[in-house]
This record gives structure tokens, sequence and C-alpha cells, in this order.
């Protein structure tokens, strides 16, 4: 038999117990999401490695083969420098996946001396430098996490002088050369599993609907990587479908076109 | 600098801040995205990268805010919600892209921070639902952050 005591300590530890539980907010199975999509805010738009991480869970991959340090060609116009650098901190991401310290240290530097070129610089220098310790010492974990705040910092600081636009820049070339490597390793080994990774389309929308907003911005790069995403929209927008092999190779030679758009000079 | 010298100091300092500073100054985004990052910590021992980039803003009691994001099938997600309001009670709910609840049970709420946990069945958009349950403020700062591995 339980004592008096006993039975009372049980019972507060039973009511404890229901009181923590109805102070959980129990969730909605099923939320209308039509209703919701009025109250929606922006994307976070995903970090390259967020998706080479998916990628790599599926088999592995040469990396280095998609490693890239030759020096791009240098800009005046603030939107291609945003676009590049961008681009260059995607390749950063693919360095740290190759673990390929040069490359790492190589990157680091350009991605400072692009920012300097678009004003931004003193927020960068600090993680430049985090950059080329953590590569000396082989810390990848630590690269990956100072990359990513290189390129907050470097919106952080756009932001700070309503550079919003130009932000907006340097994750759209960032998300194109991710989408290009995806695409490419895809195409070399397709599985229906790499090629769902491509399924994108809300971030597609939201990259054309910031273009749009863009007419300042009237240069051929920008034009090209708006009619490149209206190109790549249908071959991702599938619902439940699967994304085919063609469309995969066909996306892969979008992605190239507009990268090689982004890196070289008109 | 005499010990009455340094009181009278400190007590003139107080008043300044009390009066120069706005009411809002009380908390900010920032101060619940320092909350949201105190959630996620432990988990980043266990492998998860928390991204820098992160959601904000204010919400009366009662009131929701959806914002979508992009997972990746093959990642493991966990979205951290927190606030600066001690007495607040946040929640933080993760729905598909058809509205169906997606979370994993262990997804939990503790007063002013609350977690959910995503290992998308498909990649695609999602929507993650913040609310303040209940403030005893008319508006509560929040801030999401979030991680991946």
């Amino acid at each position: 038999m339980i004592s008096f005591s006993k039975s009372l300590k049980l019972s507060v530890i039973a009511l404890l117990g229901v009181t923590l539980y109805a102070s959980a907010t129990p969730a909605p199975q099923r939320i209308d999401v039509k209703q919701m999509s009025k109250k929606v805010e922006n994307v976070v738009v995903p970090l390259p490695n967020e998706i080479f991480g998916a990628l790599n869970k599926l088999g592995s991959v040469n990396w280095r083969e998609y490693v890239r340090t030759e020096k791009s060609s240098n800009f005046t116009e603030r939107p291609r420098i945003a676009l590049l650098l961008g681009t260059v901190i995607a390749d950063g991401f693919i360095a740290v996946q190759a673990e390929d310290a040069p490359a790492v240290k190589e990157i680091g530097q350009r991605v400072l001396s692009l920012s300097k070129g678009i004003g931004v610089g003193n927020s960068i220098t600090p993680h430049a430098k985090a950059i080329t310790e953590a590569a000396d010492k082989r810390k990848w974990e630590n690269v990956r996490q100072e990359l990513d705040r290189t390129q907050s910092s470097v919106q952080a600081a756009m932001n700070e002088v309503h550079d919003e636009k130009l932000s907006q820049l340097v994750s759209l070339g960032g998300w194109l050369r991710g989408t290009q490597v995806l695409s490419s390793v895809v195409t070399k080994h397709f599985s229906a599993d790499g090629a769902e990774l491509l399924h994108q389309p809300d971030l597609l929308v939201h990259f054309q609907t910031q273009l749009q907003a863009m007419p300042e911005f009237n240069l051929p790069i920008i034009r090209d990587i708006q009619s490149g995403l209206g190109e790549v929209k249908p071959l991702v927008d599938v619902g439940s479908s699967h994304i085919s092999p063609e469309s995969v190779r066909r996306i892969n030679e979008i992605t190239t076109r507009l990268d090689n758009g982004i890196v070289t000079r008109d | 600098m005499n010990r009455f010298t340094k009181i009278s100091l400190q007590a003139s300092l107080s008043l300044v801040v009390c009066f120069v500073l706005p009411r809002g100054a009380a908390g900010t985004v920032d101060d619940a995205q320092s909350f949201a990052l105190q959630a996620a910590e432990p988990y980043v021992k266990e492998g998860f990268q928390v991204r820098e980039d992160y959601w904000g803003g204010d919400l009366g009691s009662g009131e929701k805010k959806a914002v979508r994001q992009q997972l990746f099938k093959g990642n493991e997600y966990w979205f951290w919600l927190g606030t600066e309001v001690e007495r607040a009670k946040i929640s933080v709910h993760i729905y598909d892209s058809e509205g169906k609840l997606a979370e994993q049970p262990d997804s939990w709420e503790k007063g002013h921070f609350a977690a959910a946990h995503v290992i998308p069945k498909a990649t695609g958009s999602y929507f993650i639902i913040v609310a303040v349950e209940e403030s005893p403020e008319e508006r509560t700062h929040w801030a999401l952050v979030y991680g991946f591995r």
C-alpha cells in the first residue's frame, strides 16, 4: 500500500506532468497554405554547403573536380561585383568540400578584394583572416562557419547602407554557382534523389521577383539571368513528378552559361 | 574620485539612460536572436551547422507569422525560436507545401524558447509557423534561427 506522503508526491508529480503537457501548444495537423501564403516572410536562401551536404549523403563526390581558383575578370559595376562575390563565396564552400587548403586561402583573399571593391571590405577583413587560419589548421567546420559569416557580414553591411538589392545579388550569385555544380554532379551520376535536390521552384520565383524589382541594374548579365531563370523554372517545377535526366542536363547548360557570364567580361 | 561622486555620477547616468532611451530599447530582435542561439547551442555539439541568417520581428499575443524555407531531403533540420521576454510563451511548427504537419515528435516548447525538428521526406518548400501564444508585453520580439546536418 502506498503511504499518504508517497501518494501526495505522486499526485504532485502527475499534476506537474499534466500542467507541463498542457503548456505545450498542440499544433494543428493541417493548415490552410493558401491563407498562410499571404502572410509569408521572405525566404532565407540556402547556402551551397546545405545542398552539398545533402548531395554528399547520396554518394561520394569528387569535389576537387569543381574547385575553381583562377581569377575572374575585374569589374567596376557594383551589381557585377555583387554577383561575382556570391559566386566566389560558393567556390569557397566547394574548396572546403574538397578540403583544398591553398584554394580556400586564395578564395578568402579574393572575397576580401571583391568586398573592398564594393565598399564593404572593413567588415570582411577579420573573416578573411579567420578563413586563412582555419584552412591552415584544416579546421573545415570553422572555414564553413566563417564563409557563412562572411556572406552574412557582406549582406548586413550592404543592407546598412540600403544596398539591399546588391545584397540579393550576392545570394543569387552563390545560388547559381551552387546549382551549376549540383546539376553537373547529378548529370554525371544521375539518381532521382540527386535530381530532386533541384526541386526549388519557390526559390526561383523569389529570385525572379527580386530581379524584376531592379530595373536600375540595366546590364546584359542581369537580363541573361532573368531569362535563364525563366528557362529553369519549368524544368524544376514538376510538382510530385521526378526531374528527368534531360532536365538536369539542361539546367546545367543554362547555369553554366550564366556562371560564365558572371565571371567573364561581356 | 570619492565614493559620493562615484555614486552620484552612476545615479545621474542611470537617470539619463531611463529618460533618453526609448521604451522599445528594453529589448530588440537582436536580443531575441541571442536567446534563439542559446536554444541552438546544445545541438551544435551534435553536429548541426547553425546559419548566420535569421528571421525576426515582433508579434502581439496570439499572433502568428509564417516563413517559407527551402529544405533538402537527406538533411536534418532544427528551427529554434527565442524571445527576450522571459514570461512569454512561444511556439514554432513546421508544415510541408501541402499544409501537413511535418515535424518530428521531439519538437519542444519551454516558455520563451521553442524548437521544431524536421527530417524532410521531400525536397521543396516548407512553412515554418512562429507564434507568440502568451506575453505580458504588447509586442514581443522573436527571432528564428535554423541549423542542419
